[in-house]
């Protein structure tokens, strides 16, 4: 017989199958992608001894480093690469940069030849860059990275790094890149990017806060992605954050907000002392910095990374085209899962739902209108939003709101929502289907229902706050038991009635406990045996009275011996108990006077002291 | 019978009067009047004694105000009664992340989120329940005849429950002595002085454990930080009024 586990094939879930797909399709589109280069130079003059930035960007494939052509007199250093991983509407995006420093000792003009790169079996070429190298004297300033002459003190960059701006800054882009405006009421997904310098250590003091009054930010996510990136020839770790953001009045403002952090650099003043040059193969200045980075000393600040000169131009709503409905929602919505009753009556309030799914501002959003508006009475929505993603810029909102038909007979109704689509920038109307309900009962003016179901009325609350309560239930304190004095008593308490529990369960074991209980039948069929052994006494029948003394006498053995009295013989007392014991002369007395048939009427009292003698040699205590 | 009626009517009359100070309170809350709802439920929790509804609307409204340390102190003291309660949560979760004033129990995040399931008095009740129903079982089994399985099986749910409270009571201990920061930018000072040194400044809503008290000064120490200093009164006020601190210098035990 084969176990029934060995005949069975192993599958995963199907939703750990579709995961799993999932995760292949996105990891194989992203070398679908179709492959670029790029080769950049970030100046394309320097001055002697100095260095510009060359970097070769590849995107949507995985290549070897590339090498770098030889030029006669031009010095090449390479500074290391770095990967940056995109996605963007499902679609993966892994990009390489590899970084040199590219000078010259000598002046004059250079050309990079075009560098090739191999993939797919596929030889892409770079294009050719041009960069010209100056005497000293007419030099514009270098590139942001340890290419700078010792000497040069009065440099840009020089100027740049005493700045708050050495310590990083941040960064507030739309997310969509396409888009250069909001509208007003939007909330418009804004990517903030926090710029520290790649050798700094950092440690944020505080979220993302706004500064000005012409934005309010929302919805910013809890933790950043981080990545490595160069900015001007200089690399930074940025770190980037999602929220969105939303304006009140159009017009064009800066989008200011503020990160505290705690930077520390290293000391670029120290960086510029120069170093004495002893000769040799080492000896240039594009090696100064690897020998520099090692002993520079770290300064560490508190300080507040602040965006700036970053305008967002805010537009006003179009007044033109604007539905009657249109209650402020901007965004992209559809309308979903509308729920009706079919059978109403005039006069009398039921529920109608509705659930408004995709993108915007949920927080503006309120109720569709019931359609005929005329012939109906409707209350207040409560309403709830279920996120879609952590920035809660998609979702479903369910709303629930009472109603009351004013007018009886057949109607066709429906729902309608009116919202602005920023991307098409133009008022939508959504409507459901319209559903045939039959509505009982006259037709009314004025419609006051008189068991219309409790409505909460909306709060102007602060945006994902939870409403009040209602019923108060007050309690003695506010401190836990734990910190009452009551709590050791009643620890105590328990304690005590364990023990008191445990002393009642020894007495049961001890009053149930077979050996006592057969020790107690002994000695009372001890006493009966005595009792009658006293009666046969009195009425002078010295047989009973032998009879009777010799079963308590059994009695005692019995127990002692732990075997039925009855099956204690002579020969088993002879030879267990010593002849001149007190057990033994009054058995060997009871047979001399039943089988000599002595004439004797009376019951001696020698016999009486010899039984209690014997009786007591067998009692616990004389053992 | 009529002792009966009569001692029924004026409980509900005397719950009914509470219940409209309380909706006249959240009236003054949606009318906006958040400064005279801020009073009403203080007026409330002074006459009526600690309630979770009422601190929870105390918070929300000191929210509206955006005072978030005074909005996070009144939703952790109506946590202590109601743990679960997720409006409570979300709101609290809210006013702290506009405080930007991170909660740092430095436990696992599973094991801060099993702990804090039941609010400390809940597991005092836990051991004590447990406790007791032990002793009841022994009890009985001493007094009467029932199957030894039952007595063994309830002794031992009794005793696993009494263990696992006993744990949460003693890894959440020092919150008995736990504060909230009510003042933006609360300066902690060196020593109990106004000239003193600031050696560093506290979000409002921050938790700190609270020590002695000098003067206008208390002395506080921020858990799982190791920073400890002075600070006003006035700027930190305690969560509950268990094991208040001595008015000397005492270090802080945990």
């Amino acid at each position: 017989m084969v176990n029934s586990y060995n005949t069975k094939t192993f599958r995963l879930p199907p939703i750990w199958q579709i995961l799993g797909l999932s995760f292949i399709l996105i990891l194989f589109s992203s070398f679908l992608h179709a492959a670029e280069v790029e080769a950049t130079l970030d100046r394309d003059t320097v001055a002697v001894g100095n260095g510009a930035i060359l970097t070769l960007k590849v995107s949507g494939a995985r290549v070897a480093k590339p090498e770098i052509p030889a030029v006669p007199n031009l010095i090449v250093q390479a500074r290391g690469q770095s990967q940056q991983m995109q996605m963007m509407n499902g679609a993966t995006t892994i990009s390489v940069s590899y970084t040199y420093v590219v000078g010259a000792n000598i002046p004059g003009d250079y050309e990079i030849p075009a560098i090739a790169f191999t993939i797919n079996g596929k030889n892409i070429l770079t294009q050719p860059l041009k960069l010209k190298v100056l005497g000293s004297a007419a030099a514009q300033p270098p590139a942001g990275l340890s290419g700078a002459p010792p000497n040069n003190q009065s440099t840009a960059e020089e100027t740049e790094d005493t700045s708050e701006n050495r310590f990083g800054f941040l960064t507030v882009e739309l997310a969509d890149n396409e888009r250069k405006h909001v509208f007003v009421g939007e909330i418009a997904p804004v990517r903030i990017r926090a710029w520290l310098p790649s050798d700094s250590r950092a440690q944020l003091r505080s979220g993302i806060q706004p500064e000005g009054k012409a934005f309010t930010l929302h919805n910013v996510s809890e933790r950043p992605q981080q990545t490595q990136e160069m900015k001007d020839g200089k690399r930074y770790t940025v770190l980037t954050w999602f929220g969105g953001v939303s304006a009140a009045k159009a017009g064009k403002y800066p989008a200011s907000l503020s990160l505290d952090a705690n930077v520390a650099v290293r000391d670029t003043k120290a960086l510029k002392q120069p170093r004495r040059r002893m000769g040799g193969p080492f000896d240039d200045p594009f090696f100064d910095s690897v020998f520099d980075q090692m002993s520079v000393p770290m300064i560490q600040k508190d300080i507040t990374l602040q965006s700036v000169n970053q305008d967002i131009e805010v537009r006003p709503l179009p007044t033109e085209g604007r539905p009657a409905g249109f209650t402020g929602a901007v965004g992209n919505f559809q309308m979903e899962n509308t729920q009706i009753p079919d059978s109403w009556k005039t006069g009398e309030p039921q529920q109608i739902t509705a659930k408004i799914a995709g993108s915007g501002n949920f927080a503006l959003m309120k109720a569709p209108d019931l359609t005929p508006e005329d012939t109906w009475k409707t209350y207040s929505a409560k309403n709830e939003f279920t996120a879609g993603d952590e920035a809660s810029f998609s979702g479903v909102k369910a709303f629930q709101f009472s109603a009351v038909p004013r007018k009886g007979g057949a109607q066709n109704v429906g729902l309608t929502f009116s919202f602005f689509d920023p991307i098409a920038a133009a008022y939508k109307t959504l409507a459901s289907p319209l559903q045939g309900i039959q509505v009982a009962g006259e037709d009314i003016v004025d419609v006051e229902p008189s068991a219309a179901p409790e409505v909460k009325q909306p709060e102007n609350m602060a945006p994902g706050l939870a409403g009040q309560h209602a019923r108060s239930s007050p309690v003695k304190t506010l401190v836990p038991l734990v910190s009452r004095p009551i709590f050791p008593v009643m620890l105590f308490s328990a304690a005590g009635l364990c023990g008191l529990g445990g002393i009642l369960i020894l007495l049961r074991h001890r009053r149930e406990d077979p050996k006592r209980k057969a020790l107690i039948a002994m000695e009372f069929a001890t006493r009966e045996a005595l009792a009658a052994a006293g009666k046969c006494a009195t009425a002078k029948d010295v047989p009973g009275y032998f009879a009777a003394a010799r079963l308590a006498i059994q009695q005692r053995l019995g127990a002692l011996w732990g075997q039925p009295p009855q099956a204690i013989t002579m020969a088993e007392i002879h030879a267990r108990v010593p002849d001149d014991s007190p057990v033994v002369r009054f058995f060997r007395e009871a047979d001399l006077h039943e089988y000599s048939r002595r004439a004797t009427d009376e019951v001696l009292p020698q016999w009486q002291a010899l039984l209690a003698e014997a009786l007591a040699s067998l009692t616990p205590t004389a053992r | 019978m009529k002792v009966f009626s009569i001692l029924l009517y004026l409980v509900a009359s005397s719950l009914s009067v509470l219940g409209d100070e309380l909706t006249r309170a959240n009236q003054q809350f949606q009318a906006k009047d958040f400064n005279g709802a801020v009073a009403s439920y203080q007026k409330l929790l002074a006459k009526e004694g600690p309630s979770s509804v009422v601190y929870y609307n105390l918070g929300n409204t000191y929210q509206q105000l955006k005072q978030y340390g005074p909005a996070i102190h009144a939703y952790e003291q109506a946590r202590l009664l109601t743990p679960r309660d997720p409006d409570l949560l979300k709101n609290m979760a809210l006013a702290r992340k506009n405080a930007v004033a991170r909660e740092q129990t430095g436990r696992q995040p599973w094991l801060d989120a099993v702990l804090t399931r039941l609010s400390r008095n809940e597991w005092s009740w836990l051991v004590v329940g447990a406790s007791l129903l032990t002793g009841v079982v022994v009890l009985a089994y001493g007094l009467i005849t029932y199957p030894r399985r039952v007595a063994w099986v309830t002794a031992g749910i009794c005793a696993f429950a009494m263990a696992v409270g006993s744990t949460a009571l003693y890894l959440r201990r020092g919150e008995a002595a736990h504060g909230i920061v009510l003042t933006a930018d609360a300066n902690v000072r060196l020593s109990p002085f106004e000239t003193a040194e600031a050696i560093a400044t506290l979000r409002p809503g921050s938790v700190v454990s609270l020590g002695a008290k000098n003067g206008s000064f208390q002395y506080i120490q921020i858990p799982n930080n190791g920073l400890n200093g002075w600070i006003a009164s006035n700027d930190v006020a305690a969560i509950t009024v268990e094991n208040l601190p001595p008015q000397n210098f005492t270090k802080i035990k945990d």
